[in-house]
């Protein structure tokens, strides 16, 4: 297995169709079974494994993935120690905060101490917060947040846009950025040293795909 | 138990945050041993003495913030050298460190070597300011980001080298070309490092890679990170922290020394099947009601024997021992002889 390199990539959202055009763009391409969470590729060298998106630093974090593709929003949220080596430049988005349109605040810094924010980035949000010194209390969900603050649950949201357009719908603006966000190729350490040449061929082909 | 604000001098203030903490009766804040070699600095500070050499063996404990990190509990195994010429101490501590992984089996470990000192050539070299970033890009060898900071193209050009090449003693010629000089006297201590690891016969098994950054915030010349591959996370790591020494008061003293993840080692060598002893289960001896004087004799001649094992009611059991009026092996349903229960 030494000489065979690993790479994690998600297995649904939207970093899935472009990770699996970018592979095929570099000649790797897998039997296209969705059920297979580890599958060989045309490439010898190269296996692709299926996760989530959200799971990715981990897998590659503790090296039984090489080499893992995912969004910027969720390296930052894990935290872990990893070499991020490329921005792939797609799967841009920013993330955001956002409150109801009829709330008067214009900046993040305008949400009063001891207010609620429903997110899914709660490492990300708490320091954002910290760092502007107001006080605020975390409502972790998964999914759907652009309702919380219709529905009561939250005062304000940390949230993923790319074109304003959910946001919009469900009657919210944007009052502020905390981070840009697009995939990034990462690697594991250890990895990163033992298969250098490996990893080395699979990134330039990725520059040049 | 140290006081904390003489721990977070020597570690930063990142990884003192990560340390437990609790309260003197006079209401000054300590923190439970998160590593130890601040805790060395500190004591020898106080009695400065010529060239000495120190290891332990010792659990420590810290917060784990993150949902992937392992436990809140570790062990670490360490050695520091105090005193000495630099690249002397640091060839030494670093042969030691594969001598050590070597003895308990792990000799394929591998060492990769950054240097602090370097890295702050160069910022100070080019006068680049946003010190912070330009780590935070260099740690995770982000190309793109080193490149969204501004600074001097000949700085980026360097740093991109840095981070993206690895290799022998060449990569530090180049960068002496780049730069236009020896690098401070880095150049030369290079050199002299890698003729005695040459001599120490493990220059092979060290590369240099000027991307490596420790969380520590002691380091002040090189930084060295130990690995095996197949094993996802550093086995441990190391380097110089003569700064440190300073900071506790002694001006002239120098510090190198490394760290092991002995909880890391077990996970590497359980991953090539090393059997562990301990792993051997104690034989559990049953007695029917009335024999339970026989099953503790029985015991008793076993654990002389150097056997482990454990006396109990019978209660169903499939495996271990049965004693009534003779003794039953549980597993095959037959009768033991007692003559042969030492070989059980």
């Amino acid at each position: 297995m030494s000489g065979e390199l690993i790479i994690a990539i998600p297995n649904k959202g939207r970093l899935k169709e472009p990770a699996v055009k970018l592979l095929a763009k570099m000649g790797i391409l897998t039997d296209g079974s969705d059920r297979e969470y580890l599958s060989k590729t045309t490439d010898r060298e190269v296996n692709v494994l299926s996760v989530r998106a959200a799971d990715i630093p981990v897998y590659v974090y503790y090296g039984i993935a090489d080499l893992g593709i995912t969004g910027k929003d969720i390296i930052s949220e894990k935290g872990l120690d990893l070499y991020e080596i490329m921005d792939l430049g797609f799967g841009k988005c920013d993330l955001v905060v956002a409150v109801r349109k009829e709330m008067p605040y214009k900046s993040p810094s305008d949400i009063p101490q001891g207010s609620r924010v429903a997110t899914e980035f709660s490492n990300i949000t708490k320091r954002y917060f910290d760092g502007l010194g107001i006080q605020v209390e975390i409502i972790e969900l998964r999914g759907a947040m652009e309702i919380a603050p219709s529905l009561g649950l939250a005062d304000a949201i940390v949230d993923l846009t790319s074109t304003g357009v959910t946001l919009e719908r469900n009657g919210l603006k944007s009052i502020g950025k905390i981070l840009k966000s697009s995939a990034r190729l990462i690697c594991n350490k250890v990895s990163y040293k033992t298969k250098y040449s490996a990893i080395e061929m699979v990134t330039t082909k990725m520059r040049d795909a | 138990m140290d006081f904390f604000d003489i721990i977070k001098e020597g570690t930063g203030e990142g990884f003192a945050d990560s340390l437990f903490k609790v309260q003197d009766s006079d209401g000054k804040l300590l923190t439970l041993r998160g590593e130890v070699t601040t805790q060395i600095a500190r004591m020898l500070a106080s009695r400065a003495r010529d060239e000495t050499r120190l290891f332990y063996i010792t659990n420590c404990v810290k917060y784990i913030d993150s949902d992937a990190s392992g436990q809140r509990e570790y062990w670490q195994a360490g050695a520091e050298l105090i005193g000495g010429d630099a690249a002397s101490s640091d060839a030494e501590a670093i042969a030691l460190a594969l001598s050590i992984l070597d003895s308990i089996g792990l000799n394929g470990a591998q060492i990769d070597v950054g240097s602090v000192g370097l890295f702050r050539y160069v910022l100070n070299y080019f006068g680049v300011s946003d010190f912070e970033g330009v780590i935070r890009a260099v740690k995770r060898k982000s190309v793109d980001d080193l490149r969204g900071i501004s600074m001097n193209p000949r700085a980026l050009e360097m740093f991109i080298y840095m981070i993206s090449r690895r290799g022998g003693i060449e990569v530090i010629d180049k960068l002496s070309e780049m730069a236009d000089g020896d690098l401070g006297g880095q150049k030369g201590y290079f050199r002299k490092l890698f003729r005695l690891l040459d001599a120490y016969g493990c220059a092979g098994r060290v590369k240099i890679d000027l991307g490596t950054l420790r969380e520590m915030k002691y380091y002040n010349g090189i930084i060295f990170e130990i690995f095996l591959g197949g094993i996802g996370t550093p086995l441990g790591g190391g380097g110089r922290y003569d700064a440190m020494m300073k900071e506790f008061g002694l001006e002239e003293s120098r510090a190198t020394g490394f760290a092991i993840s002995v909880d890391t080692c077990i996970r590497a060598l359980e991953s090539c099947n090393f059997s562990f002893n301990s792993k051997e289960r104690p034989l559990g001896i049953f007695f029917l009601e009335g024999y339970e004087e026989a099953a503790i004799a029985l015991a008793r001649r076993l654990r002389a024997n150097g056997k482990g094992c454990y006396v109990s009611a019978y209660n169903g059991e499939r495996e271990g021992v049965l004693v009534s009026e003779g003794v039953l092996d549980l597993s095959t349903g037959k009768e033991l002889q007692l003559e042969g229960m030492g070989g059980l």
